[in-house]
């Protein structure tokens, strides 16, 4: 029977692409399948499930699937795509290197490399996946002529968890809480966050607070650069940067967060806005990149960004609970799409599994 | 309405946007949060992504900005000698490294400017080519009412004799009976101002021609040489009590002539006449062959379009009246009845009078 290898630079624990290798692998072992992830650096919390990657080398063989999930470039694909198997690549898409340039020029230059080399091994891929119609696009633009649309694969199961008491204790007699969820990064605008609190408080409620859920271990300098900000702008005691947090203080986090509030540039999928909706959180969101194709309807997509329209439109939901019902019942539709038993199925076709 | 269509997204907006003007208006949303929310991050220039915007202002900060690499390794063990070989390797290199750096920065500073100059002269040779077109335009605008014609010549073979012209503008005399500020618009050699003061009435003239102008102020006559229209825009509401205007129409283009009886309008106090008066081209002959003598007319003008012009500008008790007969007519002296009726008609048509004028007033 197929074996089926995954290969991902680095998995790490909570990250939304290692999620999808693991889940992946899991399904494939339930379909019968030998199934293994393997990445250069793995980060602890996942190490039992994670092979070495220099083992794929000896263990694919030529009937064999071999998934490479590709978000940055790495000089072991060149290496992997000579290998003899099928050859999957599963696309979770770039951030454009203009977000990093001044910033960090390592993650510049990492991105410049990583979408030149997307292009250089498309003739060596059997089959490309785009974890949305964007990332599709963005394949098939890179020069893939055998594409498909796969959404990310989540194991809904792994939110069923209790809140951490702590966050919930801390927060749970706070006043509105703005929320947002995903790595410091400069595509995210973490920076129009912070001054769309201080909006926030100056013109709809002094009270408010803003939570930046994500880590900033990859971004230092932009890290610091927001904190500066949060200070410059009289908000460092209104807005909290959680860096990593474990699943219950994430589901912590969206029990108490008032309202999901996106203002990034760029996202390939983003898995945030599936997770505010599972948890019942009105969204606010920029129409950027793949944002309003992943959001379907079920938040409040602005056409342009304007911080000031950000609040007011966050301020219109927590206000109208008739919209906040509305937008609630189409995110029930929404998730069904992302329904783990339906993308594993459309998953498990695509890959002719 | 269907689950999906349960919210309407572009009314929300408009929502949004509506809260967004009413916190300006309440001054909440002020210079104060407007400075906010344009503050820079600190701690450096700003975000790659938002200086594309601005690519050439950008541009010239990053080109004043010094690069630094910094060689030392932070590893532990291996850290000095990886620090050490990067030193070395700089220094082998630093002139290979300077020469290009030389390079490019010339290049850049090339390029920049390049680019300012482009963005200031938004394409290649627009000056001149914007030069050309305006030069056409100009020759286009003057070829079309023959401006290069010898003008005496021209005046001499055809312009009408002044005691005919002012016979011609008698019967329009009583018109301006007791006014004292009627405008000859196109007042040419003077006729119809003569023709005023001889009868005691105050009249001035405008005319484009500057000799003819200077010819009437020697005359003693009130004239002075202007457009017909900025001259018009140029008077204060009510400013006249009476205009004439002969032979000025058919070089006008339509929109001009409307703009100029729209003023009209605006100027003449109430009760006041207005006549205008330009060839007939109800006569065959006219509209044929006559009023094509003059290269400068742009088309004859029926009358009952001018009345319209008249009509639709406001003016009242508008009629129109036809002068100057032809010179030669069919003999209508025949017995049959028929064919005479017949000759008649046809004399009406080619051999009717040459020039009409239309005549209206300001309404009271």
């Amino acid at each position: 029977m197929t074996a089926i290898h995954q290969f991902h630079p680095t998995l790490a624990p909570g990250d939304a692409i290692s999620n999808h290798v693991l889940a992946l692998a899991a399904r494939a072992r339930e379909w019968g399948h030998e199934s293994h992830a393997y990445a250069v650096d793995v980060k602890p919390g996942v190490a039992t499930e994670v092979l070495p990657y220099r083992r794929l080398f000896r263990a694919v063989k030529p009937e064999d699937l071999l998934v490479l999930h590709f978000s940055m470039g790495h000089e072991v694909f060149d290496q992997l795509v000579k290998l003899e198997a099928r050859k999957v690549l599963v696309y979770h898409n770039i951030t454009p290197p203009r977000y990093f340039v001044g910033i960090n020029p390592h993650a510049s230059a990492h991105a410049q490399m990583g979408l030149r080399q997307l292009q250089a091994i498309a003739p060596r891929i059997d089959l490309a996946i785009g974890v949305s119609e964007f990332n599709r696009t963005d394949l098939e633009r890179a020069g893939y002529r055998n594409t498909a649309r796969v959404p990310i694969l989540i194991d809904w199961k792994m939110y069923d968890v209790a809140p951490d008491p702590e966050v919930l204790r801390h927060w749970e007699t706070r006043p509105t809480l703005l929320l947002f969820v995903g790595r410091i990064s400069p595509h995210k605008r973490q920076d129009e966050l912070i001054r769309l609190l201080g909006y926030y408080r100056r013109c709809i409620d002094p009270e408010a607070e803003l939570v930046l859920v994500g880590n900033h271990r990859d971004q230092p300098q932009y890290y610091e650069r927001l904190t500066a900000l949060a200070a410059q702008l009289g908000l460092a005691d209104a807005v909290t940067f959680t860096g990593s947090v474990s699943t219950a203080e994430l589901v912590a986090f969206y029990q108490i967060g008032s309202c999901f509030i996106s203002l990034s540039e760029h996202e390939g999928f983003a898995v945030p806005l599936l997770e505010a909706m599972r948890f019942g959180r009105p969204i606010v969101a920029v129409d950027a990149a793949a944002v309003g194709e992943t959001l379907g309807g079920a938040g409040l997509l602005l056409p342009q960004r304007d911080v000031a329209e950000a609040a007011e439109a966050s301020s219109l939901l927590l206000e109208r609970a008739d919209l906040r019902e509305a937008y609630q019942t189409k995110a029930t539709a929404r998730l069904r799409d992302f329904d783990t038993e339906v993308i594993a199925r459309q998953t498990r076709e695509a890959l002719a599994l | 309405m269907t689950e999906h269509d349960a919210v309407d997204i572009d009314a929300l907006v408009a929502e949004v946007k509506e809260r967004v003007r009413r916190r300006r208006a309440s001054g909440a949303y002020g210079a104060e949060v407007d400075a906010l929310l344009r503050t820079p991050l600190p701690g450096g220039g700003p975000l790659h992504a938002d200086r594309l915007n601005d690519p050439i202002g950008a541009l010239e900060d990053v080109l004043g900005t010094e690069y630094y690499y910094d060689p030392r390794s932070r590893r532990r063990w291996l850290g000095p000698v990886i620090t050490i070989a990067r030193r070395g390797l700089m220094w082998l290199l630093r002139w290979w490294i300077v020469g290009m750096q030389e390079r490019q920065e010339r290049v850049n500073e090339l390029t920049l400017q390049a680019l300012r100059d482009l963005s200031e002269r938004p394409s290649p040779r627009f000056g001149e080519r914007l030069g050309e077109l305006e030069r056409k335009w100009r020759r286009h605008t003057e070829d079309e009412v023959a401006t290069t014609m010898r003008l005496r010549p021209f005046a001499e073979r055809f312009s009408g004799d002044p005691a005919t012209i002012r016979a011609q503008a008698v019967p329009f005399v009583p018109l301006f009976k007791g006014r004292r500020r009627v405008l000859d618009l196109g007042s040419g050699r003077g006729t119809f101002l003569l023709l005023m003061r001889d009868e005691g009435i105050g009249a001035y003239g405008i005319d484009r021609d500057r000799d003819l102008v200077e010819d009437s102020v020697s005359q003693g006559l009130e004239a002075v040489c202007a457009d017909a229209e900025e001259h018009l825009r140029s008077l204060p509401d009510r400013g006249l009590d009476g205009l004439f205007s002969a032979h000025v129409a058919e070089h006008l283009e339509p929109g001009t002539l409307i703009e100029i009886i729209r003023q009209a309008r605006r100027v003449l106090r109430p009760g006041s006449p207005i006549v205008m008066a330009t060839p007939n081209p109800r006569t065959l002959t006219v509209g044929a062959h006559t009023f094509w003598l003059d290269p400068s007319h742009r088309k004859p003008i029926p009358p009952d379009l001018f009345q319209f012009y008249l009509e639709s500008e406001g003016f009242v008790d508008i009629r129109v009246t036809t002068y100057a007969e032809s010179g030669q007519r069919l003999s209508e002296d025949v017995p049959d009845p028929t064919v005479r009726r017949n000759v008649h008609l046809l004399n009406e048509t080619l051999f009717g009078d040459r020039d009409y004028a239309v005549i209206g007033h300001a309404p009271a």
